[in-house]
């Protein structure tokens, strides 16, 4: 949809670092339920995660410095590795993240937990992400949808039914998965 | 969403500094204030004032980082008013064609350049 931008002059390219911007996404939605059940929800380590791609986190504590990865429902593939960088309940948890599939530096994530009338403010901060890579492009893509599926789970029990019809199409086809994001490759210990 | 929340994102929207600033901030997140208004031929408080609109309606979510106020968009509220009227299935077509109606117009423009 072009429009006119008689008030604007977009050529204008001032320099400088804070002009550039950074490599930074950010998601923000309210949720209507506790700040608990959120934060229960986004570190549970009993069962998949539906707002994360419906993985199961694995990790040895739930620490700063502990190893953690994203692994299929069934532990045969994982998806996502990093370390844990803040775990303060129930307002932050972060950690570094690197798809297993690509070769990409890795990122951060954080998702800080804010108590508000009636729920909580729910922000998730991806930090240096690698430009013009495939993890930043499916970083921002990935980012609307854990949060809006993470919003879904807890007002409504459940993930939306188009996340739902991905996850199953997922299953249908993880025997593609690249054999190098088999867990035995990817150990936390 | 409440209904002062899509009401606030409608508004925010209806706006073409407004939107410019959100292309900004799509294409260059963390910007700092300055910087956004100098793509502006109006005064940094209007462009400040356009700012506040965008993050009383969660458009736009500032973080402030040492003495700077790094700014960056928020699709969220985009997303949610999406998803209010768009299935996964006419999501998929509508996109679709809007690919198709974007590669049209530009090999047209190029044609035109050409």
């Amino acid at each position: 949809m072009p429009e006119p931008t008689a008030a604007v002059s977009a050529d204008a390219e001032p320099s400088g670092a804070a002009t550039e911007g950074d490599a930074t996404a950010k998601f923000r939605v309210h949720i209507a339920g506790p700040i608990e059940a959120v934060w229960a929800e986004i570190t549970r380590t009993d069962a998949p995660i539906l707002a994360f791609f419906n993985s199961r986190m694995h990790a040895n504590r739930l620490a700063p410095g502990a190893r953690l990865a994203m692994r299929t429902a069934n532990g045969r593939y994982t998806g996502v590795v990093g370390e844990i960088v803040e775990f303060e309940p129930p307002r932050r948890f972060a950690h570094t993240f690197r798809f297993t599939a690509y070769d990409d530096p890795e990122c951060t994530v954080v998702y800080d937990l804010e108590e508000q009338a009636g729920g909580t403010l729910f922000t998730l901060t991806i930090r240096d992400l690698p430009a013009g890579t495939k993890t930043a492009k499916q970083m921002v893509q990935g980012g609307k949808m854990i949060t809006s599926t993470l919003k879904s789970v807890i007002e409504t029990g459940r993930a939306p039914f188009g996340i739902r019809l991905l996850y199953l199409f997922f299953d249908l086809m993880a025997p593609a998965t690249p054999k190098r994001s088999r867990s035995e490759h990817w150990p936390i210990d | 969403m409440t209904p002062e929340q899509v009401d606030a994102t409608f508004a925010a929207l209806a706006h073409p500094v407004r939107r410019r600033v959100l292309d900004l901030l799509s294409g260059r997140p963390g910007m700092i204030v300055g910087a956004v208004a100098s793509h502006f031929d109006i005064s940094r408080i209007a462009v400040m004032k356009h700012l506040a609109t965008l993050e009383d309606a969660e458009l736009v979510l500032s973080e402030k980082v040492g003495r700077e106020r790094r700014l960056y968009m928020n699709p969220m509220p985009i997303q949610q008013i999406y998803d209010r009227w768009t299935n996964q299935l006419s999501g998929f077509w509508a996109s679709r064609m809007a690919d198709i109606k974007e590669s049209v117009e530009r090999r047209s423009e190029e044609k035109k350049h050409a």
